[in-house]
């Protein structure tokens, strides 16, 4: 499956504010207590940039082609963080799409390697800044035999 | 403390595959693989459902948070290596790899056994350490 390029798509910018409720499952999640004093779990750092941003899972799925169970991969994440996240506050964020490759991996098999960056504003200024890189892998073209298991 | 110490460890001894759930909704992720067993039938690996990379990485957070406190980590990089299924035990370590004045970067891993799944860095604030 050949995808067309995303690079460039940028995300239509929003607000978002972590609420009580949901800061409190998340940090439940990871197996932890809650933390003091309004703090959001910085496992937040995943879903509030996407959802400020006014996308979702959903939609950088269907704009990188996701194709079913098993085609979608994490490769990494680099979050940075300029004060610790709060409940309660409202964050600003504008992103997009800043890296789409074409490559294959150590078993011959292709795959699209994509990576989103997001900022996260605060009244202060940055608050925080991610990059996440994600994997779609594609079937082979019939006729094409790569590497086996 | 000084370069080499290592970080205490934080444990999950069995990740639970309805803390996965709860945190699809959460994250509003549609991939079946973290909360579906069909799925990953589909894909040949026994129905266990697949914990989502931030949990994986959250264990690392929890590790950081009980050495150096709830507002210290100021840079996560992370390389996920290995998927974590449910009831897998994992755990995550670390140690520290430089300091300097207030800031301390740390080599950061979450195990399976002896196999690395995650592995990075970590950037933490250590100034209330002092």
């Amino acid at each position: 499956m050949t995808v067309v390029s995303p690079l460039g798509y940028r995300f239509p910018g929003g607000t978002y504010m972590i609420a009580h409720w949901e800061n409190w499952l998340l940090t439940d999640c990871t197996t932890a207590e809650p933390l003091p004093d309004d703090l959001a779990h910085p496992v937040a750092l995943f879903h509030v940039p996407i959802l400020g941003a006014g996308t979702s899972i959903t939609e950088l799925f269907e704009v990188c082609g996701a194709e079913g169970p098993g085609s979608v991969g994490l490769d990494g994440y680099d979050w940075e963080y300029l004060r610790p996240l709060r409940v309660g506050v409202e964050y600003r964020m504008e992103g997009g799409i800043v890296r789409w490759e074409q490559l294959v991996d150590e078993r011959g098999n292709p795959y699209d390697s994509m990576s989103f960056s997001i900022e996260m504003f605060d009244v202060e200024g940055l608050a925080a800044r991610i990059t996440n890189t994600w994997r779609f892998r594609r079937r082979q073209p019939e006729g094409v035999t790569g590497a086996t298991s | 403390m000084k370069v080499g110490d290592q970080l205490p460890e934080f444990a999950v001894p069995s990740v639970d595959p309805a803390r996965m759930k709860t945190m699809a909704a959460v994250l509003r992720d549609p991939y079946r693989v973290h909360w579906d067993r069909e799925a990953t039938r589909e894909m040949g690996l026994d129905g266990r459902v697949i914990n989502q990379g931030p949990l994986n990485l959250s264990y690392i957070v929890n590790m950081l948070h009980s050495f150096s406190g709830p507002t210290s980590v100021r840079r996560l990089t992370v390389s996920f290596g290995r998927p974590v299924f449910d009831t897998d035990s994992v755990v995550a370590g670390g140690e520290i790899s430089a300091i300097e004045t207030d800031r301390a970067t740390c080599a950061v891993w979450l195990k399976r056994g002896d196999e690395i799944v995650v592995s990075g860095t970590a950037v933490i604030d250590i100034a209330h350490l002092h």
